[in-house]
């Protein structure tokens, strides 16, 4: 089983606020890995917003996802997409 | 940042009336309206942002939570109010859940910072089940307030 671990700097203009943390959780949910998100030296269950709006991510902040799963590369991808997007 | 910096005492409701989405979102921003947070000139406007922005994603996050948030021009730094549903109200939730616990904030235009401080602030209050299920079952303003207090003392601490 695949582990992937990436840092990735967040580049959503007002930073990992509710929608991209929706938005996330909504990706997480269709697929089978398991994921955290870290920041500010907490880590979260990718499946809960609270969780992620708890570590108040600015946008320019650097964040960790780990995604376990058989589905962990295309998970990884979709996620660092999400985080990068200027438009979100 | 502490809860009571951007909720003042008297924004708080133990019983909002509302049935759904859009009379639960006005009757929030009334409640700004009343405490001085926001002109009443604006409220139509300010409930038309708020509107928008739920049609874009609903801002309910799971649990029984809703934080429906905005910005407006109307407002030169962040306020908002909490009130507390007893019957919960469909809120398009992703976890299928009613929401009962509502945040709503106002921010100015053009400020990331303090808005994205406060929905972490309310998220790392909310995660607590404890706190939830005290803030649901509170029988008035005034035990909200405490519960608030409480908390905002025993978070600051951490």
């Amino acid at each position: 089983m695949p582990l992937i671990r990436r840092e990735i700097n967040v580049k959503n203009p007002q930073g990992l606020h509710a929608r991209p943390a929706a938005l996330f959780v909504q990706i997480v949910s269709k697929y089978d890995s398991v994921v955290t998100i870290q920041g500010n030296g907490e880590k979260v269950n990718g499946k809960s917003i609270m969780g992620i709006l708890t570590l108040g991510a600015q946008k320019g902040a650097d964040v960790v996802i780990e995604v376990d799963g058989e589905d962990a590369q295309i998970v990884a991808d979709e996620l660092e997409a999400l985080l990068t997007d200027e438009e979100k | 940042m502490k809860i009571r910096e951007f909720i003042s005492a008297k924004a708080v409701s133990a019983d909002l009336k509302a049935k759904d989405k859009e009379g639960v979102i006005t009757e929030l921003v009334d409640l700004l309206i009343d405490t001085d947070a926001i002109d009443r000139k604006s409220k139509k406007k300010v409930l038309e942002v708020l509107m928008a922005r739920e049609a874009l994603g609903s801002t309910a996050i799971g649990q029984g939570i809703a934080i429906p948030h905005a910005k407006h021009k109307s407002t030169k730094q962040l306020v908002g109010c909490l009130g507390v549903s007893k019957e919960g109200i469909d809120f398009d939730s992703l976890d299928g859940e009613l929401a009962h616990i509502f945040f709503l904030l106002m921010a100015p235009i053009d400020s990331a910072g303090p808005h994205l401080k406060a929905l972490a602030k309310i998220s790392r209050l909310l995660k607590d089940k404890f706190v939830r299920e005290r803030l649901k079952g509170a029988k008035d303003e005034e035990e909200i307030k405490k519960i608030i207090d409480q908390e905002d003392d025993r978070l600051m601490s951490l």
